[in-house]
C-alpha cells in the first residue's frame, strides 16, 4: 500500500519537477544557439554571451538590478530589524497600527503600490530615477523583513533585555549582543525574501524609475518584443550564479563540520 | 523598556511618508479631477461611475477574476500532491526538493516568463510534441492557455510550500491517533491530514490569487496585445493614456475587491480552525 | 556557521557587483565604424551620460558604442513605444536630453513650450539631409529639430497568401475582408490605426469632426470583432519576416526589415492615401547636457552611423547619401520599395497635432482594445 503510494508520489514530483526546470534548460540550451532562432538550435556558438558584454545597456541594467538589491537588502534588514525590535516593545495600540500600514505593499496588488509610489514622487516632485528605485524597493522589502523577525521576537523571553541591562549590559549592548543573536534566523530569512523580492521586481520598478534607469527585468521587458537571444544568455548566467551560490551554501557547513571532525580527530 | 520602543519611531514616521501617503494619494486622485498635477481639484465620482457602467470594463474585470481563479484552483490541484510528497519525505530528501523547488523563484520572474514565449511559439517544443499526436499548426502562445501556464508556473512554487509548511507542522500523532481508532489511508486523509493543512492552502491562495488577478506583464508577455487584463487596463491608463484619475480609481476597485477576497478567505480559515478545534 | 553563511553571501555579491561594474566602465569593444577618435571631444565629454527617450530597437548595432568611445561619455536610453507614453513621461518631470518623438508630437511639444531651439553654430549634419525632410512643416527653419528617420504606413503582406487585387479593391479595407480572417496584424498606436480607417472611409487623418471619428471607430471595431486580429507593435517585426500571417499594418522601415529578411513579403500603399511621418531628434528645455545632445545629432547622421542604424534598423536615413546608396546598385535595399517613401500622391497626408481629437482617439483606441480583448 504505502509503495504504491510513493510510485505515485515520485511520478508526481518528477513531473512537477520537469514542468519547472524545463524553461530553464531550454533557456540555457538555446543561450549557446548558433543561430538566432528561439525555437531550432544549429550550432554552438558563444555570440549571444559576446553581444551581451558588449551591449552597455544590458551591463547596465545588471548592474542596477544587482546594486538597488544590495543596498535595498542591507537598509531593510538592518531598519526592519530595529524597527520590529521597537515595536515589540511598544504599545498595542502603536503596534497594531504599524503593523496595519505594514501590509499595505503586502497585501496590495503589487501595481497599486507601484502607482502610489509613482504619484508620491512625482507630487513631492522628485525626480525618478535610481534615487527613486531604491527608495522604492527600500519600502516595500522592509515590510517583509519586519514579518519575518516579528515572530521570533516574540518568542523570546520578554525580560532577556532587561536581564542583561541590569548585569551592567547598555541598552545597545543589549540589543546586539543579547537580542539580535537570539533573533538571527528571522533576520536572515527576512534578508533573503528582501533580496529575492528586491532582485525579482518589475511592476514597481518599472513605474517608480526615470531617466532611462532599467532593472534587468525591466530591460527583459522591454525586449521581449523582439526576438532577442540575448536576454537567453543573461538568464543563463544568473541561473549559473544563483545555483553555484546553493551550492556553495550547502557545502560550507559540511566541508566545515568535516574540517570540524578532522580537527577533533588530530587534537585527541 | 522605553528606551527600546523609540527604535521603532523612525520606521514610523517612514511608513505613514513611504507606505501610507501613497495609498492616500492614489484614493485622492480616484476621486478627484485634478489631471495629473495636484493643484487644482475638484472631487467627483465620475470615475467609479464610469467604470460600472461600461460593459467593456466590467467583462474585463470580470475575466481577470476567472483566470485568476482558473489559476488558483490549478495551482491548489497540482500543488497539493507535490506538497504532500514533500512533506512524506525524509528530512535530507524534503530538504533538497524544497530546495529544488524554491531555486526558480529565485530566477527573475520576467526572465522566467519569457522563457515560454521560446516553447510556447509556433516550431517550438510544445507545438513539435502536437504535431506528433497529429495537431498541427496549433497556436499555444497568445492565448488564453498560454497566460494560464505562465501564471500556474510562476506562482505554483508558493502553493506548495505553503502546503508543504503546514503539512510538516501538523501534529504527526493525530495520525498515529487516528490510525489506532481504526480509520484507514483515505479516512485518515480527509478527517485529518486534509484539515489540518487547510491553513498551508488558504495562505497558499493568497499568494496565488492576489498576484494573478493583478499580473499584467504575463498577459502582455504570452498572451500578446490583444489580451487585456484588468492589470493591463490599469498600466495602459497611466502610461499611454494618461488618464491617471481613472487609473487610481480602478487601482481602489481591484484593491477593494482583494481586500474583501483575503476578508472572505481569513473568515473561512477563521471558522474552519475553530470546527477543527471542536471536533478535535 | 551562520556568520560563514553571510560573509560567503557577501563575498559573492561584491564579485558580482564588480564584475558588473567593470563591463560597465569597459563597454564597446566592438568594431568602429564611427569616425576616428577625437582627442579634444573626448576629454570635453568623459564623464557626462546623455540621457536619450527614443523608440525601441531604434539604433544600429554599434551606434552606441561607438559615440561612447569617441567622445568618452556614456549613453543611458530609455525606449518607449508610443508618441503618447513618452509625452507621459516627459510632462510628468523626466528629465532627458534628447527626444525623439513623431512629426505630431514634436507638433504639441512645440505648442506646450517644452524644447528649446537648437545651437545651429554646434550643427555639422544640415547639408547632409535630403530636401524631403527638410523644413517640415512642423518646423519649417529646422529651429528645433533634425530628422531621425522618415517613412510612410502601410500594408504588409506575403505574396503567397495575398492575392494583390484584393489588396488593390480595398486598399484598407483588406482589414476588413474576411477571406484573411485569424490571418491579421494590427498596430498598437491609436493614430496610425485610426489613419487607417479614416483613409479608407475617405476622410482626413487629421479631422477632428466626431462623426467621423466615430465612423473610423465602427470600423475598427467591426475589425477586432470579425477579423480576429493580433495587436502588436515590434513583434510585428520578426513574425512577418516568418511569415506567421498574411498580412498587417506595418511601418515602412519595418517592411523594409521584413522584406530584406523574406523574399515572399511585399509591401503596399492604398491609393486612397496614407500617412508620410518623420521622426526627429529635439531637446527639451530641461536637458542637463545640451552640448552632449548637440554632439550626438551630428554624429547620428554622419555618414558611416547613418548607414550602421538605417541598415541595422531597416528605416530609411534622412541623409541623401546614404539612403541612395542603400537603395541603389549593391545596397541592402536594393529594389525593396518600402524603403523609399512615396511622393506624388495627393491623398497622402503628414499627421498634425490637435487636442480635441487626440482626446476622443486615445479614448475609442482604448476602447478598441479592451473590444478586441473581450472578443477572445
Amino acid at each position: 500500500m504505502k509503495k504504491k503510494k510513493r510510485y505515485f508520489g515520485v511520478t508526481i514530483m518528477i513531473l512537477a519537477l520537469v514542468f519547472f526546470y524545463l524553461p530553464i534548460i531550454t533557456v540555457v540550451v538555446f543561450s549557446f544557439n548558433g543561430s538566432k532562432s528561439l525555437t531550432v538550435m544549429k550550432g554552438f556558438s558563444l555570440q549571444w554571451y559576446e553581444r551581451l558584454f558588449r551591449d552597455s545597456q544590458m551591463m547596465d541594467s545588471v548592474y542596477t538590478t544587482v546594486l538597488v538589491a544590495v543596498i535595498a537588502t542591507v537598509v531593510s534588514t538592518i531598519a526592519g530589524t530595529l524597527a520590529a525590535v521597537g515595536l515589540s516593545k511598544s504599545r498595542r495600540v502603536v503596534r497594531d497600527l504599524v503593523l496595519q500600514i505594514n501590509d499595505f505593499p503586502i497585501m496590495n496588488p503589487e501595481i497599486v503600490t507601484a502607482i502610489g509610489l509613482m504619484l508620491f514622487f512625482i507630487t513631492l516632485g522628485v525626480e525618478r530615477g535610481l534615487l527613486t528605485m531604491i527608495l522604492a524597493h527600500i519600502a516595500f522589502c522592509i515590510p517583509y523583513v519586519i514579518l519575518s523577525v516579528m515572530p521570533k521576537i516574540r518568542s523570546l523571553d520578554p525580560n532577556l533585555a532587561d536581564a542583561a541591562m541590569d548585569l551592567g549590559a547598555t541598552p545597545w549592548q543589549a540589543l546586539t549582543k543579547v537580542i539580535v543573536p537570539e533573533i538571527t534566523p528571522g533576520i536572515l530569512s527576512g534578508a533573503l525574501i528582501a533580496f529575492t523580492m528586491s532582485f525579482d521586481d518589475f511592476i514597481i520598478s518599472y513605474f517608480v524609475t526615470g531617466r532611462g534607469v532599467k532593472n534587468l527585468s525591466i530591460m527583459a521587458y522591454t525586449m521581449s518584443k523582439r526576438v532577442n537571444p540575448t536576454i537567453n544568455a543573461i538568464s543563463s548566467l544568473i541561473v549559473g550564479v544563483i545555483t553555484l551560490i546553493l551550492v556553495l551554501i550547502n557545502l560550507v557547513p559540511f566541508i566545515s563540520s568535516k574540517i570540524k571532525n578532522k580537527k577533533n580527530l588530530t587534537e585527541v | 523598556m522605553k528606551k527600546f520602543s523609540q527604535l521603532a519611531v523612525p520606521y514610523i514616521v517612514w511608513s505613514v511618508i513611504m507606505l501610507l501617503l501613497p495609498m492616500v494619494l492614489v484614493v485622492f486622485y480616484a476621486f478627484t479631477d485634478s489631471g495629473n498635477a495636484i493643484m487644482t481639484f475638484t472631487f467627483t465620482i465620475r470615475h467609479f461611475v464610469r467604470f460600472f457602467t461600461d460593459p467593456d470594463f466590467l467583462l474585463v474585470l470580470w475575466r481577470s477574476l476567472k483566470i485568476a481563479i482558473k489559476t488558483t484552483i490549478a495551482c491548489v490541484l497540482l500543488g497539493y500532491p507535490v506538497a504532500y510528497f514533500i512533506a512524506n519525505s525524509s528530512d535530507r530528501q524534503r530538504n533538497m526538493l524544497v530546495l529544488a523547488i524554491t531555486l526558480p523563484t529565485w530566477i527573475n520572474m520576467l526572465v522566467r516568463t519569457y522563457a515560454w514565449i521560446g516553447l510556447l511559439s509556433k516550431g517550438g517544443l510544445f507545438s513539435t510534441l502536437l504535431g506528433f499526436f497529429g495537431l498541427k499548426d496549433v497556436e499555444i502562445l497568445y492565448t488564453e492557455g498560454a497566460v494560464l501556464l505562465g501564471m500556474v508556473y510562476n506562482f505554483l512554487p508558493f502553493m506548495i510550500l505553503q502546503i508543504n509548511t503546514s503539512l510538516c507542522t501538523m501534529d504527526h500523532s493525530l495520525l498515529a491517533a487516528a490510525a489506532d481508532l481504526g480509520a484507514d489511508g483515505v479516512h485518515t486523509f480527509l478527517k485529518v491530514t486534509l484539515p489540518l493543512s487547510l491553513p498551508g492552502v488558504i495562505s497558499g491562495i493568497s499568494l496565488v490569487f492576489l498576484p494573478a488577478v493583478s499580473s499584467f506583464f504575463i498577459p502582455k508577455l504570452l498572451g500578446g496585445g490583444q489580451y487585456f487584463l484588468i492589470g493591463n487596463v490599469i498600466e495602459n491608463q497611466f502610461i499611454t493614456v494618461g488618464e491617471w484619475n481613472f487609473g487610481s480609481a480602478i487601482s481602489v476597485i481591484m484593491a477593494m475587491i482583494m481586500m474583501y477576497s483575503m476578508y472572505l478567505v481569513r473568515h473561512i480559515e477563521a471558522r474552519n480552525s475553530g470546527n477543527a478545534r471542536k471536533e478535535s | 556557521m551562520k556568520k560563514r553563511v553571510l560573509v560567503l553571501a557577501a563575498i559573492l555579491a561584491g564579485v558580482v557587483l564588480a564584475a558588473a561594474g567593470c563591463g560597465n566602465s569597459g563597454s564597446g569593444s566592438g568594431s568602429s565604424s564611427g569616425g576616428s577618435a577625437d582627442s579634444k571631444n573626448e576629454n570635453k565629454f568623459a564623464g557626462q551620460t546623455l540621457h536619450i527617450y527614443n523608440w525601441g530597437e531604434y539604433t544600429g548595432e554599434n551606434t552606441i558604442s561607438d559615440f561612447e568611445k569617441r567622445t568618452g561619455a556614456r549613453i543611458l536610453m530609455d525606449e518607449f513605444e508610443s508618441n503618447e507614453q513618452m509625452y507621459i513621461k516627459v510632462a510628468n518631470g523626466d528629465a532627458y536630453d534628447l527626444l525623439v518623438p513623431s512629426d505630431y508630437m514634436i507638433e504639441r511639444l512645440l505648442k506646450e513650450d517644452r524644447l528649446q531651439k537648437l545651437d545651429k553654430s554646434l550643427l555639422t549634419c544640415m547639408d547632409s539631409l535630403s530636401d524631403e525632410v527638410r523644413g517640415l512643416p512642423y518646423d519649417p527653419e529646422n529651429d528645433y529639430t533634425v530628422p531621425y528617420f522618415w517613412g510612410t504606413v502601410g500594408i504588409v503582406y506575403d505574396k503567397n497568401k495575398v492575392d494583390i487585387a484584393d489588396l488593390e479593391k480595398d486598399g484598407f479595407g483588406i482589414f476588413l475582408n474576411t477571406k484573411y480572417k485569424g490571418d491579421i496584424y494590427l498596430y498598437d498606436s491609436e493614430r496610425d490605426s485610426f489613419m487607417m480607417a479614416l483613409k479608407y472611409l475617405g476622410y482626413s487623418m487629421n479631422t477632428d469632426d466626431p462623426e467621423e471619428l466615430n465612423a473610423a471607430y465602427e470600423f475598427l471595431l467591426q475589425c477586432v470583432n470579425t477579423m480576429e486580429p493580433e495587436i502588436v507593435t515590434d513583434e510585428i517585426i520578426d513574425n512577418m519576416a516568418q511569415g506567421r500571417k498574411a498580412l498587417g499594418l506595418i511601418y515602412s522601415g519595418d517592411a523594409t526589415y521584413v522584406m530584406a529578411e523574406n523574399e515572399d513579403m511585399g509591401y503596399y500603399l492604398p491609393e486612397s492615401g496614407t500617412n508620410i511621418w518623420s521622426d526627429a531628434m529635439v531637446i527639451p528645455k530641461n536637458a542637463e547636457h545640451v552640448e552632449l545632445a548637440h554632439e550626438f545629432i551630428n554624429f547620428i547622421l554622419e555618414h558611416d552611423p547613418a548607414t550602421d542604424v538605417s541598415t541595422y534598423v531597416g528605416y530609411t536615413s534622412p541623409n541623401k547619401e546614404v539612403m541612395e546608396e542603400l537603395s541603389g546598385e549593391g545596397g541592402e535595399f536594393e529594389g525593396i520599395n518600402a524603403y523609399i517613401p512615396r511622393s506624388g500622391n495627393p491623398n497622402d497626408e503628414v499627421f498634425s497635432y490637435n487636442e480635441n481629437s487626440r482626446k476622443v482617439i486615445s479614448e475609442l483606441w482604448s476602447k478598441v482594445k479592451i473590444a478586441a480583448s473581450n472578443a477572445n
